[in-house]
């Protein structure tokens, strides 16, 4: 059981060319800034939307291909998808949102209901049946929406950013429950998401889309370490900067000003990737091993868990993470001249 | 106060011919002239004829607004113009145009008549006609706005459920436009109650057949003035009656 989709369609200021390939068992996470073409390429997996060009194929099944002009209506499509709003029937109750996709693809009335209140069970909504979904909450509707999606036994499953419409706190919740029944599927899951939290505890591997085009995809470690995008490095929490490597002593001269040493840096176009973690400050110029050093300034801070993200302006300007009695020693709310100190251990460098 | 005396005189614009009604109704013959056989028979026809012409509306006229609502074509623009023309033009103009058409000698009328031997004008079916005429445009455009400010994405959700054009219709989109549809219904059947220049024209004024109680209080003001003003009120309550059950619906969200 797999997906195969190169996909390409334009749709107002979209210009979307992507292509994708889930295997057998797979969640798929795919992570994209508003407007990237997330939502449109799971719509064109649903038959939603038409291609302009490309196909997509489901176990070697060809749902859609625009050389042929075959296409499967999402009717017709082993598929169940959970809407980022969810999209329950208003006038219908929880049991018969849950029982609708069973009646619609044949099943009895009576082996209909049977089954949509295992489903509702199943996602801990048993007694919540005769609700009508205005009546439940956004967790409890986000479990009828998987119900629904879940009771007709699709092969590809495609999620909406299921946890866009929920509160933080039921959020952690949901996520374990969604984790679990996403792992009792068996069949292709692609999860859109711009959450990477989100994509990590419940994607295996990622695929980040960017303005219409897959700009980076492997395990949430390949990306959160050799991040491709600005966009990634900011979603992972990571610096990152782009440079050239000219000569074969390690050293990358950055477009953004100044130049890093680092390890078996290859020549030619690549990106720096620093962890904040591995950023040291100090106001007294560093001697010792660190070997790269370089003066800035301490633009704006940010208390994330208990770590302070500082903002060094500089060349090149860069990310710390420090404690917050690091703050109060350094005096970095005065600002002034900070130095910055990374070791050549510490810069990741790899191809652009 | 610069807003209220016309205010005031527009309210009772409406309201003093109304007053005129109640003052001058033969209270004392109101209950013989409401029981009288062609009183009866008039208000029997008009329910029947009212009825079927809303039941047709809704039949030809929802699927008609769908259309409108949801596909694009060369030429949508001016269809709908044409079929909502009845809103706009004189009733009476509607019978003629009907007549012309249907009528004995009218050319769908004639093809009618030799084929299957059917003669709608002066009839009750012609009455019908008539009324779904008239009326019906207000159905499709109230169920064509109600289709056009739905949400169209629990039409998709329900597709990915595997539910076919037909069961996503009756299943998801009528429900969804209920209130439209209702309102619709309402409106349509409130004026088709009160046709009187197309179902005259066209239908003629023959008691029992054709003779819907708009028609009996025209003619009766001839007669007897009194049994009139009983029909008139008569016609007012059941009007005041919708429009007060429709305020929520449909005036108040207007």
């Amino acid at each position: 059981m797999s997906l195969e989709a190169g996909v390409r369609l334009r749709l107002g200021s979209l210009d979307l060319e992507a292509s994708l390939a889930v295997e057998e068992g797979e969640v798929v996470a795919l992570l994209g800034p508003n407007g990237a073409g997330k939502t449109t390429l799971l719509r064109v997996l649903a038959g939603l939307q038409p291609l302009a060009g490309g196909r997509v194929l489901l176990d070697g099944r060809v749902l859609e291909d625009a050389a042929t002009g075959a296409y499967v209506p999402p009717e017709r499509r082993p598929i169940g998808v959970v809407f980022q709003d969810y999209l329950l029937f208003p006038h219908l109750s929880a049991l018969e949102n849950v029982e609708f996709g069973l009646r619609s693809r044949g099943t009895p009335r009576a082996q209909a209901r049977e089954e949509a209140r295992r489903w509702l069970g199943e996602v801990g909504l048993g007694g919540h049946g005769g609700a009508r979904p205005a009546h439940l909450s956004g967790g409890q509707r986000q479990r009828v929406a998987l119900a629904r999606a879940l009771a007709t036994s699709p092969r590809l499953l495609l999620l909406d950013e299921p946890m866009a419409a929920l509160d933080a706190s039921t959020r952690a919740q949901l996520r374990r429950d969604l984790r679990r029944l996403l792992a009792g599927f068996r069949g292709v899951r692609l999860l859109v998401t711009h959450d990477p939290l989100e994509a990590v505890t419940l994607g295996g591997r990622m695929v980040v889309l960017e303005a219409g085009r897959v700009v980076q995809a492997g395990s949430a470690r390949e990306i959160t370490e050799r991040p491709r995008s600005r966009y990634v490095a900011d979603l992972v929490g990571t610096n990152l900067l782009r440079g050239r490597v000219t000569g074969r002593d390690g050293l990358v001269e950055l477009e953004a000003g100044g130049r890093l040493r680092a390890l078996g840096a290859p020549s030619g176009e690549v990106f720096a990737s620093v962890h904040p973690r591995a950023v040291a400050l100090y106001r007294e110029r560093p001697a010792g091993t660190p070997r790269n050093v370089w003066s800035g300034r301490p633009e704006s801070m940010e208390l994330l868990g208990d770590r302070v993200r500082v903002r060094v302006a500089g060349s090149p300007s860069i990310v710390a993470e420090v404690t917050p009695a690091a703050v109060q020693e350094l005096r970095l709310g005065e600002g002034g001249e900070v130095w910055v100190s990374v070791k050549a251990t510490e810069v990741e460098v790899y191809p652009a | 106060m610069l807003l209220a005396i016309p205010a005031a005189i527009g309210a009772a614009f409406f309201i003093l011919p109304l007053v005129g009604l109640l003052l001058r109704a033969p209270w004392g013959d109101a209950l013989r002239d409401l029981a009288a056989p062609e009183t009866l028979e008039a208000l029997r026809l008009s329910l029947v004829a009212s009825l079927s012409a809303t039941a047709l509306s809704l039949v030809l006229g929802v699927p008609l607004a769908w259309i409108y609502a949801r596909l694009e074509f060369p030429g949508r623009t001016l269809l709908r113009a044409l079929t909502t023309l009845p809103m706009v033009l004189p009733p009476v103009v509607g019978g003629l145009a009907l007549l012309l058409a249907f009528g004995r000698r009218g050319f769908a009328g004639a093809w009618l008549s030799a084929g299957l031997g059917l003669t709608l004008p002066f009839t009750t079916a012609g009455v019908v006609m008539a009324e779904t005429f008239v009326a019906m445009p207000f159905l499709v455009l109230t169920v064509e706005s109600g289709l056009r400010s739905m949400d169209t994405r629990y039409e998709e959700a329900a597709r990915t459920l595997g539910a076919g054009r037909w069961t996503v219709f009756r299943r998801v989109t009528l429900p969804l436009i209920g209130p439209s549809l209702f309102a619709g219904a309402v409106l349509c059947w409130a004026r088709a109650l009160g046709e009187f220049g197309a179902t005259i024209t066209f239908a003629g004024n023959f008691p029992g057949r054709t003779q819907t109680m708009p028609l009996g209080v025209y003619l009766l003001l001839e007669t007897n003035p009194g049994a009139s003003i009983v029909l008139s009120l008569l016609l007012l309550l059941v009007s005041l009656a919708v429009l007060v059950g429709l305020r929520d619906r449909w005036l108040g969200s207007a």
